[in-house]
């Protein structure tokens, strides 16, 4: 299911692990059909959370046993008393532990994008819309260390997922693991969300060759006003700080939201990458190659654009830019998008 | 060699420790003070090395002290398997796993074993004014797991929580407790050893039952079924002496007689005892017990109720007799041996004495009358404090000393009709008791303990004789309190002397009763009890089954609602409704509002629809003052806010044009 690479945290080899592990896929593959696809933000309702006792829980249930033995045995009422205030305890603390987890929402989960060989997060926001303050939120993938956070009342919680650096591709995160086994740790409630994540890993940057070229052919490009020299590229939507000569005011007469008008600076140049020109037997070396070429380019204020089988990114320039070609390169030899065509 | 250890959280470890501490708390007195101080230190060593580097044993070290201590305990107790040999153990085993303490997991065993402990208090003692200790330890444990489990927990916020926690758990705590069916019997018992704990004993010297006129805790409670005898006829049978050295009395060892069955007179008297735990086998009666009260306790030849074990725990149980009687067959040869025994050689001048008396008398009847008149006139005085005596006790006290109490006189009296072949024999117990008009039980303490004797006359049987009582007839009508003021410290004379203290002391014995009747002594028949009580015409064990799953259940689903309720998010006020009914309205036209828009950008949004929908922008724009505006307190009091229910009401949204 999982195109990940990571490897778990080296776990003890055990007779019954096979046993575990093909138990483990077939309960998540249960879970996942039993809940289908979450789509943010969600909300944990009950039907979605789960709830065991942990292994101190169990060693609890043992003590309470023992005692209601000695309790019986002796038809001793503060024993027996005891032990009936235990157990009610612990199921009181079941019920503590479920609401704990209980309206706690996923308000978003997301994977920047990162090198190959870089260390990688999953950045997870929870959101706490009671009035109490919900201690002891644990939040993992399936196969990554526990993160710990509290969530105060009417408040948010962020949190950080590290991942192990990896290797150039697609990581195709299917599900989450909220938990939390607040407060005193005798149950664990938990739930899966199951919002498909992609985090891009980009090809390393890397190689010595020289860019290809400047090309001769500028598709697309047309004088205009302004400043003479400067190549007109598009509209884009306004953003804080764009200087006013530049928004497209007769645009927004026509009751279009504001539109900037943006243009090349001149002297940059014009640049088209193609995985198929780049020289090299190995495939992971060339696509390291054109990761070095369009992270230049970026820095140079060049235009660029860059095309790999099955993808044709059209020159522009800017870090969207950036990102979609750095993308495209992720994406050689993972499929498209999900969600795309 | 230190042991490796990576440091533990601070708070956690010390709330294991405390939980612990705790548990070695309420054992101070029944374990050998060397454990618990070698608990104490050992906590106090594990705290200091977890504050800063102190060298904690390794290994090997804490091996050889697990055996080093389980020799000591073996070599203290020759036993591992007793509560208290267990509890020694199980307190130094669990101080040395404090020692290598290195994980959460590693505390939790420490707040098990003070979960233990409590667990051997309670078996141990269950006085009502132990109860606020138990519950005490209990909420330190549960406040110890939730500090261990979530160590960003502040200790004050753990407390709360474990107090919340086992405050909602109470009342199904209750209801578990009154339902859950008990077994009528034990499946294994484990030995309950140690000494006997105070009380009558099968021996008496003349000076034993003094060690019990200071003791004023209760040796059983009393509650008549009808009306009450008078003070004088409250001679309570206890252990029955027959053997004498010349000095102390004896139980005979185990002897086989047949019982001289006697013509019971009068009234019976029936009452219902409740014997506080003696770790002796001997069970208490009005004198004369008509029959055995329980299976496996016997009435015993001279009357006496004997249990086939010690009393371990507290028990109760219903009890017939009769203040008069009169024999109805000559005593056995067997009998009258063994009563008109005595030691050869021994209390010389007692012998000569007894000689005298009874030629003088003629009879047997006259005899006993000669020797009260004796003990009347001959210059003897009641003294809690008498001189020492030696070894022919009975001469020293009639020709010597002339003091004692009534252990003294009953001693001398037996010894004298013995001397002149009158069969005689010391019985012990209780004189009286204490009236607890809050409670209407009687109260017989320890220090109503009393020795009197018994003479075999022809034609009446056994007849009682109190020799005490011609010495010192106060006795009969007062307490030993009342007597010998000089008995008891000063404290107590004021404790005893107020009425207002004295009331105050009535209320908290009631209470210790009805904590022993109704709590300690619960068990199945009380619960069947409660059941005909709640209305079950035909009380039977599943009722209890029933009645104890569905108060769990319905506990359950009380308490699942409670909680939901408060995890779920606050109902939204009137302004964020009018709010969300408005973007469902836009949703129509416009794509609908992402979660993370506010109103503001949801109205850029409004800009793409054809037509712009003006009027949602400007009601989005309002929300946006009304909620988080400068003067949101004086909009909501000018009725804006409704102002704004009504337009949102009245938004007409333009179908899509395509």
């Amino acid at each position: 299911m999982s195109a990940r690479a990571t490897a778990g945290a080296s776990r003890r080899w055990h007779p019954l692990e096979p046993l575990a592990r093909a138990l483990r896929a077939r309960v998540a593959r249960w879970v996942r059909r039993r809940q289908g696809e979450d789509a943010l933000p969600v909300t944990l309702a009950r039907r979605r959370l789960y709830i065991l006792p942990t292994r101190g829980g169990v060693a609890f249930a043992a003590l309470t046993f023992v005692m209601l033995l000695a309790g019986l045995n002796y038809t001793n009422s503060l024993a027996l008393f005891l032990t009936f205030l235990l157990a009610a305890f612990a199921l009181v603390v079941m019920q503590q532990c479920h609401g704990n987890l209980l309206g706690v929402s996923v308000l978003g989960v997301s994977a920047p994008a990162v090198f190959a060989g870089r260390p990688a997060a999953v950045h997870v926001v929870l959101g706490n819309g009671a009035a109490g303050e919900r201690l002891a939120l644990e939040v993992a993938l399936d196969d990554t260390p526990v993160v710990t956070g509290a969530a105060a009342a009417h408040a948010r919680l962020r949190l950080q997922l590290p991942l192990p650096p990896q290797a150039r591709g697609v990581v195709r995160i299917e599900r989450l693991r909220i938990s939390s086994a607040h407060p005193f740790g005798l149950f664990r409630a938990w739930t899966w969300v199951h919002t498909p994540l992609e985090l891009l890993v980009y090809p390393a940057p890397a190689g010595r060759l020289p860019p290809p070229a400047q090309d001769a052919q500028r598709t697309g490009a047309r004088p205009r006003s302004g400043t003479d020299l400067d190549e007109w590229l598009g509209l884009r939507p306004f953003r804080d700080g764009d200087s006013p000569r530049q928004v497209d005011w007769k645009a927004y007469a026509r009751e279009a939201p504001l539109l900037v008008k943006e243009y090349q600076p001149a002297g940059s140049e014009l640049l088209l990458f193609d995985l198929a020109q780049v020289p090299g037997a190995e495939a992971e070396a060339r696509l390291s190659q054109l990761a070095r070429w369009i992270v230049d380019a970026e820095a140079a204020g060049d235009r660029y654009g860059l095309t790999v089988p099955g993808t044709r990114v059209p020159p522009a320039r800017g870090p969207e830019q950036r990102h979609r070609c750095l993308a495209a390169l992720a994406r050689v030899g993972f499929g498209p998008a999900r969600g795309a065509p | 060699m230190a042991a490796p250890r990576t440091e533990l959280p601070l708070r956690p470890l010390a709330w294991a420790c405390a939980a612990f501490a705790g548990g070695v708390l309420l054992h101070l007195d029944r374990v050998p003070a060397w454990a618990s101080l070698a608990s104490f230190a050992l906590i106090l060593w594990r705290l200091a090395a977890a504050r800063r580097r102190v060298w904690l044993p390794g290994a090997l070290a804490r091996a050889l002290l697990a055996l080093g201590m389980a020799a000591v305990v073996l070599a203290r107790f020759h036993t591992l398997n007793g509560l208290t040999a267990g509890t020694t153990l199980l307190l130094l085993m669990a101080a040395l796993k404090l020692l290598e303490t290195r994980n959460a997991r590693d505390e939790l065993v420490l707040v098990g074993a003070g979960f233990f402990l409590l667990l051997a208090a309670c078996l141990d003692r269950q006085q009502l004014v132990r109860t606020p200790l138990y519950a005490l330890q209990a909420w330190v444990c549960c406040a110890a797991i939730g500090s261990i489990a979530t160590p960003a927990l502040g200790s004050r916020a753990a407390v709360r929580l474990a107090g919340r926690a086992l405050l909602i758990a109470a009342p199904l705590a209750v209801a578990l407790f009154l339902f859950f069916p008990r077994l009528p019997g034990a499946f294994w018992a484990i030995p309950r050893g140690g000494a006997a704990l105070t009380g009558l004993s099968d021996a008496m010297t003349p000076g034993s039952i003094m060690q019990l006129v200071a003791d004023y805790s209760t040796a059983f409670r009393v509650r008549f079924a009808g009306p009450r005898p008078a003070g004088a006829a409250l001679y309570w049978r206890g252990p029955v002496l027959h053997d004498f050295d010349g000095r102390t009395w004896r139980r005979p060892a185990e002897v086989f007689r047949t019982r001289q069955r006697p013509e019971y007179l009068g009234e019976a008297v029936h009452y219902r005892v409740a014997l506080e735990a003696t770790r002796q086998r001997f069970w208490f009666a009005l004198d004369l017990p008509a029959r055995s009260p329980a299976a496996r306790v016997f009435l015993t030849y001279d009357y006496q109720l004997l249990a086939a074990d010690p009393v371990m725990e507290a028990v109760s149980y219903e009890a017939v007799s009769y203040l008069h009687t009169r024999a109805l067959e000559p005593l056995n040869p067997g009998g009258r041996r063994e009563d008109t025994a005595l030691p050869a050689g021994a209390n010389p001048r007692t012998l000569e004495l007894a000689q005298r008396l009874y030629q003088r008398a003629g009879g047997d009847a006259a005899y006993v009358s000669a020797v009260l008149g004796y003990l009347r006139s001959g210059g003897f005085v009641y003294s809690l404090e008498p001189q020492p005596l030696g070894r022919d006790a009975v001469d020293e006290l009639l020709f010597r000393t002339r003091e004692g109490f009534c252990g003294h006189y009953a001693s001398a009296f037996v010894t004298l009709m013995r001397a002149a072949h009158v069969p005689a024999r010391v019985v012990t117990g209780y004189l009286g008791g204490e009236w607890n008009p809050v409670g209407e039980f009687l109260e017989v303490r320890q220090a109503d303990a009393h020795a009197w004797a018994e003479v075999w006359l022809e034609g009446r049987g056994w007849t009682r004789v109190d020799p005490t009582a011609v010495v010192a007839p106060e006795r009969l009508r007062r307490g030993v309190l009342d007597l010998m003021p000089q008995a008891f410290s000063a404290s107590e004379r004021l404790l005893y002397g107020s009425p207002w203290l004295l009331a105050l002391m009535q209320r908290w014995d009631a209470a210790n009763a009805w904590w022993g009747d109704h709590i300690v002594k619960f068990d199945l028949a009380s619960q069947l009890d409660l059941l005909a009580r709640l209305g079950v015409p035909t009380p039977e064990a599943r009722y209890l089954g029933w009645a104890f799953m569905g108060a769990l259940l319905a506990w359950l689903a009380l308490i699942g609602w409670q909680m939901g309720r408060g995890a779920r998010a606050a109902r939204p006020d009137e302004l964020a409704r009018a709010y969300l009914r408005l973007c469902r309205k836009l949703a129509r036209v416009v794509p609908a509002r992402a979660a993370h828009q506010g109103p503001l950008e949801y109205s850029q949004v409004l800009q793409s629809a054809r037509p712009p929908l003006r009027e949602g922008g400007e009601l989005l724009a309002r929300y946006a003052q009304l909620r988080y505006g400068p003067q949101r307190e004086a909009h909501r009091h000018a009725g804006e806010v409704s102002a704004f229910v009504r337009a949102v009401a009245r938004l007409r949204v333009p179908p899509r044009t395509a």
